[in-house]
């Protein structure tokens, strides 16, 4: 038989923002995030926190949300892909992938680029060993890999440029929508 | 120099255009869609590999507050459907032929109350004895799957061409041995699923992540026994199809059948369960024995084939795929005598079905094994015989195969160079091995009724930008971006100014999806005719605003003039607008289409699968443990003739990511059932490559162009799984003298079997 249990009332900090939300104690950080606070970017590719689709960072740290109790994210600091751009900018790791392409059907993107920059965040200056044993927890089986460490290598290398192939006209056009970033 | 370096948006690297929402983590994936009123639908299955339902009682599911429809087959018109062989349904209609299969529904207001309804569902089984090998079920007395298949046979074929037994007397060298693949799970990282929904006028709107969204919508309207029209598909974001998503399952059907039942939209997303257990249909396993037969200097001169492929339990897609396995790879090669036979067997296990390289990699790596045993017992490097068979331009395989443009040979040098292959093999150090093997893939393939084609319409807008409608959909490999290169290029506007819609079987007209590597050929030439006409409805008004005549007209970076005099020009949007905002003005739109000039297979199987064929080579160097049987890959090397290659980052991304699943299937994957039942059925247990299992890989392209082609391209993305397994296992062979025959390679097998060689040369 179904067993309700009372709904509780929590706070949840995400990307700088307090959400109010009331879920049962046993509601996944991953369910708060999609459905009550409607951050869809975070997924859920195995439920056994083995994919890394549902990476988040709390307080900084790595960990599948798929496996996080919400409310035990209380008073933390949860990052998800959604924090990421600022005003239509988007953030160097989000740049190096769209560089380089590293993203085909782009369901682990959200993943992969939380994990990397939990990874940079920490240790700006891996080795390409380092970053495959650190992003060998975020599953692909659309690249195969090769250019997602070619995207986090060109952060840690400083080799992204803003504008690139044919986009340009996009990528200005996106800008000049928030005049307050000169 | 190639032709592709007088192009100015093809064979450019761009980013794609969806970038911006992938990175970002805004593109809507089937899960992300919410629709007011959204029910959640939980799926009952059978939990027995054989079973009669004697009866089902779903009084109490009813009852359970929340429930908004419970259905069973009562609620379908038991009407069987599938890709080829109408022998799927719904729901279980009698009996269940596999664990996973579906037997009843749960629409319910949230998925906890759904689950518990389902589990409230009374089912009362009559457990039939099952069986689980397609060579067991062959045998007189297995128990019968389909009352009407005698002893399990879906399909059975026997075709010869030339005379084999002439030709195997004519042989220097006979090699014969048996290979064994296995079935390969998709693992993409989204399930499959769907959001159905049902309006009084009779009209379901089905949003689901399908590969194929006309074809999704035949079957659909095939399995309600509707019209095509009564049923509307959209695909949502795909995250990984493979041929995992190609509409052969019953995901949306159920949402479908909840919907109209419980009158409100129907959510069902597979969990990672269920999608092992019934959801994407696996690889099709395959036992290939074969024989052949060379001459002294390396030449094939005959081949003899028997397949037995597992189907599982419902047909699907594999009597297409058991015909691609027993004939496909004669087109790589210059054959004149073969006999292919073929049988296609039902189990009682999930059925299978397409799986990337649709039955070339089971093919491949009985064939490209076979071929690779000669090379050793002839002495003659695998490349100088691979080199000496190779097909040529115009070669006609044994089976009607007609070839066009083909760079195998190409592939073959650039495959030497990358490798180093000759220094290498005369150098071999102990324990290290090289392998090689080649590979023939289509770029499309007339299997869906005699139609190979696709169709597009594009509309320019007044501000200039053009909008591509295309039914055939985006599954992640970037084939939209591809799309709009290949109408910017035809336009002759920036790839910044061309848009492709989300396919929509209402919006869009007919084409047949991602599967084949089909899109950047036969869509690509459909986008390309509808951008021609385009071009000729702007050259028409902007000779009147220039006063010149239309054929003196270019048109550049989205500018339109007359050749040799820039200064005086219209844009685009300065064009459409002016043959709109004007007595009898009229909107830019033209629909565009093309059909591959490939024929159906006859009776006998004889025809041109497809309108042009891409070819490739692979080589490894590996390492092997002797202590342990580990096998590490040194190095591995990929020469790809895909024509112009459109896109590099996509392509590059198709050929690293079909390695990716080839080194999985070869050396990492694998699924352990027990009477039926996948033990374990998640990523904990089913490995999947992760990007520590990723060996240095050096790729590249064959300057090559495909005179049927977009601006000379041809297909791509299934070419690089094809020969993977084969590769690894003759390098494996080359290093350490040993031989699996059934996959996965696992250190274990090369541990006994090397145990076993010393033991017999004791």
């Amino acid at each position: 038989m179904l067993i309700r249990t009372m709904k509780r009332q929590i706070v949840l900090t995400v990307n700088g923002e307090e959400h109010d939300i009331e879920i049962e104690p046993n509601r996944l950080l991953l369910q708060a995030l999609r459905e009550d606070i409607g951050l869809t970017g975070t997924k859920e590719g195995c439920s056994i926190g083995v994919c890394g689709a549902c990476s988040v960072t709390i307080d900084g740290r790595l960990v599948s949300s798929c496996l996080t109790l919400a409310v035990g994210c209380q008073g933390k600091e949860i990052t998800t892909i959604e924090g990421l751009a600022k005003d239509g900018k988007l953030h160097p790791i989000q740049q190096a992938f769209l560089e380089y392409g590293g993203f085909q059907c782009g369901i682990c993107t959200p993943g992969q680029i939380i994990a990397a920059k939990a990874l940079l965040d920490s240790q700006p200056n891996p080795s390409e060993e380092e970053v495959k044993e650190w992003m060998s927890g975020n599953l692909c089986r659309c690249t195969g890999y090769y250019k997602i460490l070619e995207s986090v290598m060109a952060v840690v290398q400083n080799k992204i440029s803003t504008e690139h192939g044919a986009r340009k006209g996009q990528a200005a056009r996106i800008q000049s929508l928030y005049k307050s970033d000169s | 120099m190639s032709k592709a370096e007088k192009f100015s948006v093809v064979g450019q690297k761009v980013s794609r255009f969806e970038g911006y929402e992938r990175v970002a983590g805004e593109s809507r994936f089937i899960a992300d869609i919410v629709v007011p009123g959204m029910l959640s639908g939980k799926i009952l299955r059978s939990p027995y590999p054989h079973a009669r339902i004697v009866k089902i009682d779903t009084s109490k599911a009813e009852k359970v507050r929340g429930v908004r429809a419970v259905v069973t087959a009562e609620d379908t018109i038991k009407r069987g459907w599938g890709a080829f062989f109408p022998d799927q349904y719904p729901l279980s209609e009698g009996k269940s032929r596999y664990v996973g299969e579906e037997v009843a529904a749960v629409a319910a207001i949230d998925g906890d109350i759904a689950e518990e309804a389902v589990d409230l569902i009374d089912v009362e089984w009559d457990e039939l004895p099952a069986v689980f090998d397609a060579e067991e079920a062959m045998k007189e007395g297995a128990p019968l799957i389909h009352e009407d298949k005698e002893r399990n046979i879906a399909m059975q074929f026997d075709v010869e061409r030339g005379d084999i037994q002439r030709a195997f007397a004519e042989s220097d060298l006979i090699v014969e041995d048996t290979f064994e693949s296995m079935p390969q799970w998709h693992c993409a990282i989204e399930t499959i699923g769907s959001v159905a929904d049902y309006d009084t006028s009779g009209k379901y709107t089905v949003y689901m992540n399908t590969q194929t969204v006309f074809m999704a919508r035949a079957r659909i309207a095939a399995a309600l026994g509707i019209r095509e029209t009564d049923v509307r598909i959209i695909q949502s974001a795909v995250g990984g199809g493979f041929g995992g998503k190609s509409s052969d399952d019953n995901n949306a059907i159920v949402a479908a059948v909840l919907a109209r039942k419980a009158g409100k939209p129907v959510k069902i997303i597979n969990t990672r369960e269920e999608e092992f257990l019934a959801g994407s249909r696996p690889r099709v396993n395959m036992k290939i024995w074969v024989r052949m037969g060379f001459k002294k200097d390396g030449r094939i001169r005959a081949k003899h084939t028997r397949v037995i492929a597992d189907n599982g339990a419902y047909c699907g897609k594999a009597p297409a795929i058991t015909g691609v396995a027993a004939l496909r790879h004669d087109t790589c090669y210059k054959y004149s005598d073969v006999r292919a036979q073929a049988f296609l067997v039902y189990t009682n296990k999930i059925p299978t079905g397409a799986f990337r390289g649709f039955g070339n990699p089971s093919a491949e790596w009985a064939v490209e094994q076979a071929i690779d045993k000669a090379c050793h017992e002839l002495g003659i490097d695998p490349l100088d015989l691979a080199r000496l068979n190779a097909a040529d331009p115009g070669y006609v395989s044994p089976h009607g195969n007609r070839v066009q443009s083909c760079e195998l040979k190409q592939c073959l040098d650039m495959t030497e160079k990358m490798m180093d292959w000759k220094k290498k093999w005369a150098n071999k150090k102990p324990n290290i091995g090289m392998g090689l093997a080649c590979t023939v893939h289509v770029s499309g393939k007339r299997h869906f009724g005699d139609y190979d084609g696709s169709s597009a319409t594009i509309k320019v807008n007044e501000d200039g930008k053009a909008l591509i409608l295309s039914g055939e959909g985006e599954v992640g490999q970037g084939v939209f971006t591809a799309m709009c290169q290949i109408a910017a290029e035809e336009l002759g506007v920036l790839l910044e100014d061309v848009e492709i819609s989300s396919a929509d079987t209402d919006l869009t007209t007919f084409c047949l999806g991602a599967f084949a590597s089909r899109l950047t050929y036969v869509s690509g030439n459909a986008v390309r005719d509808a951008a021609g006409k385009v071009k000729e409805q702007l050259f028409e008004t902007a000779a009147e605003m220039l006063e010149a005549r239309a054929e003196d007209l270019v048109c550049k970076e989205g500018r339109i003039f007359v050749q040799e005099a820039e200064h005086k020009s219209v844009t685009v949007a300065d064009v459409a607008r002016a043959r709109l905002f004007r007595r009898g003005g009229a909107p830019i739109v033209a629909s565009g289409s093309f059909d591959a000039d490939s024929m159906s297979q006859d009776a006998s199987r004889y025809g041109n699968e497809s309108g042009a064929y891409n070819f490739g080579c692979q080589a490894a160097e590996v390492a092997v443990d002797p202590d342990t049987g580990q096998v590490k890959v040194l190095n591995y090397v990929v020469a790809s003739d895909c024509g112009t290659v459109i896109n590099p980052i996509g392509a590059e991304g198709q050929v690293e990511g079909a390695i990716a699943q080839g080194i999985g299937y070869a050396l990492i994957e694998g699924i352990r059932m027990e009477d039926g039942r996948p033990i374990n059925p998640n990523f904990g247990d089913y490995r999947i490559p992760s990007m520590r299992d990723m060996p240095p890989l050096t790729h590249g392209f064959a300057q090559s162009y495909e005179p049927t082609g977009p601006f000379g391209a041809k297909g791509l993305g299934e070419l690089g799984m094809d020969p993977t397994a084969a590769v690894i296992n003759n390098a494996i062979f080359d290093a350490v003298g040993v031989r699996i025959k059934k996959l996965p390679i696992t250190p274990e097998k090369i541990f006994m079997a090397l145990r076993e060689k010393e033991s017999q040369k004791k």
